[in-house]
């Protein structure tokens, strides 16, 4: 008999039943949409988190003061930690494994231009932060080594906090108050979206020595910096130099321990606990596949052994026509596969359909959110469904086919 | 329908049969001689437990003697396998059965091209000419798409005749082929099987009825397993045709 004349043969007995098909189809539906369901989050949720990541640049490394351990992250804003000083970062220059050195204070009061006001952030830092943060500008231009030098009273702005502060007009050369003083606006940042769900669009940025002079502050919130090598070696670095200066015993180990008063993070560091918290997902996903999967087969077992009772008639009824076990066999096979298989792409559709839905939601929450599929989570949950019924189906299959075809015409 | 006229299409041989079951064997043929010519219309008679169907399953390759020779076109047919059996049934012999037997919820013209997906010399668009042919030659043209649990009895049998021919067999076994109907649907399928036998098929009929088995040429009557009578009064064209007689 040949395949095409098996696969037709086995499509019609599918679809002879195809309510019953439908219901035996039900666990293979579930754990391939599932699948398709979890790794497309997963994939979406990657790449928002990604995404944020990239916002760093892959070499960039940030340093926060901060009492916590390790886990936690900086508590930024907080006067108690002010464990940064000036003369660390001044220190930091000096190291070989760093570079574009970036500190960055943190202003208090409200930002007013007219009768308009917002409570955005202002940060005081050097121009090596465009780089490091990878930012471009949309208008005007980044503050330079100039306006640093001189302690000028100039700002670059958020493309949202521009929008917020100035509506459609355009807001270079402005004047824009911050706490007490007056300063004018020289550059309109490019859009970012959302870093660690904080709006990177609202913000004002005005140069180190102002804040520096204004805050008459002697400690930073905040370093960034690139490393200029290996990113693993700069933060050993960082973290000797800086337990040398606070006089802190360094661990054994060579983890950061919660004698530390700082934390120094790179984006390479936080790329590799993504990578770990995406494998251990895709291991529980794949669980829950293997379980449905083993389930929903043996559900289509259950069906197919039903199904070769009730066609008893019908196989000694095509013996009696000439087909031969390896005919009944193949057939009942296919069958099964068929019912997988199909199953399968029911699953794979569900699962994009719901998937397009939940992004549909949290668009409006994650703007960085966007439809993404896992290509290999598709095809290997596909080929697993249809190895389910191939697997599942071998039983009933070669029951079939061993009947002796004058019983089988005259079961009742 | 050309063939050797020496040979005999079918020649049995001190044919036994036995089942055996909970290790107790119980007889169904004995020492059955027998031969069966091309283009005979053949009634096997008798009543129930007599072993017609038995021997029809022998004839027809679906079982297997205990013992003796079963030639076929000359042939031995001992030591085959189940697959060249199967091969057998998918070339020279076709069933009409009692209950029909017909895939249910599956077209009429679905169900008469069957028997050719095991028969896999033929080519798909061959194969429609001689489904539609089948279906056409016992008047059913007009029903082919319908399914066939939308047909009467007789309409079902006609069906099953249809998918017996479509193959072109060297035997048709029609088992009980009127079991199931009315008198006027019994004679309409009795007098195609009659056709067919015109034309020139070899038809084998099992039948425990007297008036069924009155329209083949020849009646071998069995009892208790044994041939008791091979009987040629109804042999209208047996001087035309020149049959070995044993």
């Amino acid at each position: 008999m040949r395949l095409h004349d098996l696969s037709t043969t086995a499509l019609k007995g599918v679809t002879r039943n195809r309510s019953r098909a439908l219901l035996t189809m039900l666990g293979i539906i579930i754990g391939v949409g599932a699948v398709v369901l979890m790794t497309s989050v997963g994939k979406s949720m990657e790449s928002v988190i990604l995404g944020q990541i990239s916002v760093l640049g892959p070499k960039t490394i940030a340093l926060w003061p901060g009492k916590n351990g390790p886990e936690q992250g900086a508590a930024t804003l907080n006067p108690d930690f002010d464990s940064l000083k000036i003369s660390d970062v001044e220190a930091l220059k000096r190291l070989q494994t760093v570079t574009n050195i970036s500190p960055i204070i943190f202003m208090e009061g409200k930002t007013t231009y007219g009768t308009e006001q917002t409570d955005t952030r202002v940060g005081g830092t050097t121009p090596e932060t465009y780089t490091n943060q990878v930012v471009t500008i949309a208008e005007g231009r980044f503050h330079d080594a100039q306006d640093e030098l001189e302690g000028r009273f100039v700002a670059v702005l958020g493309t949202d906090t521009a929008r917020d502060l100035f509506s459609n007009q355009s807001p270079i050369g402005k004047r824009i108050g911050i706490g007490d003083h007056k300063y004018t606006v020289i550059g309109v940042l490019a859009p970012v979206g959302s870093q660690f769900f904080q709006n990177m669009d609202e913000r004002v940025i005005i140069p180190f020595h102002t804040a520096h002079i204004v805050s008459q502050r002697t400690y930073v919130d905040m370093v960034t910096m690139q490393s200029t090598g290996d990113s693993a070696d700069a933060i050993d670095d960082i973290q000797w130099l800086l337990r040398r200066r606070h006089k802190i015993v360094p661990p054994t180990t060579g983890v950061p321990t919660d004698n530390d008063d700082f934390l120094v993070r790179s984006a390479a560091q936080a790329q590799e606990i993504l990578g770990t918290v995406s494998i251990s997902l895709t291991l529980f996903i794949t669980m829950i596949a293997a379980i449905s999967l083993l389930v929903g087969g043996i559900g289509i077992m259950n069906i197919m052994l039903v199904a070769v009772t009730e066609r008893t008639r019908e196989i000694g009824l095509r013996k009696a026509l000439g087909a031969q076990g390896r005919d009944i066999l193949l057939q009942f096979l296919i069958e099964a596969v068929a019912l997988t298989f199909l199953g399968g792409l029911v699953g794979l559709a569900a699962g994009l359909g719901v998937n397009a839905l939940i992004v549909g939601i949290a668009k409006r929450f994650l703007e960085n959110y966007v439809f993404a599929v896992n290509p290999i989570a598709i095809v290997a949950s596909l080929l697993m469904a249809a190895g389910t019924g191939l697997a599942f189906g071998i039983y009933p299959a070669r029951k079939a086919s061993r009947l002796n075809p004058i019983e089988a015409l005259r079961y009742e | 329908m050309a063939s050797s006229e020496s040979t005999p299409l079918i020649e049995l041989v001190g044919l036994n049969k036995s089942y055996v079951n909970d290790e107790v064997e119980t007889p169904v043929l004995y020492n059955i001689n027998l031969s069966i010519s091309n283009g005979e219309f053949v009634a096997i008679m008798g009543p129930s437990g007599s072993g017609k169907s038995t021997l029809m399953h022998i004839l027809g390759f679906l079982d297997v003697p205990t013992s003796g020779h079963y030639h076929f076109k000359g042939a031995s047919t001992e030591e085959k396998t189940e697959d060249e059996l199967a091969r057998i049934r998918s070339t020279s012999v076709s069933f009409v059965f009692q209950s029909f037997n017909l895939l249910p919820r599956t077209s009429v013209f679905d169900n008469v091209m069957l028997p050719l997906l095991y028969n896999s010399t033929t080519r798909v668009s061959e194969r429609r000419d001689k489904a539609m042919k089948a279906i056409e030659s016992v008047g059913l043209k007009d029903r082919a798409t319908y399914l066939s649990n939308q047909l009467s009895g007789g309409q079902q049998q006609r069906v099953a005749i249809a998918r017996a021919l479509v193959t072109t067999p060297e035997i048709i076994f029609a088992d009980e082929p009127t079991g199931n109907l009315d008198s006027a649907s019994g004679t309409h399928v009795m007098e195609i099987l009659q056709n067919l036998h015109r034309a020139g098929h070899t038809i084998i009929l099992v039948t425990h009825e007297q008036a069924t088995a009155e329209h083949a040429e020849r009646i071998i009557r069995l009892h208790d397993g044994h041939v008791v009578s091979d009987d040629r009064t109804f042999t209208r064209r047996i001087a035309k045709r020149g049959n070995q007689i044993k």
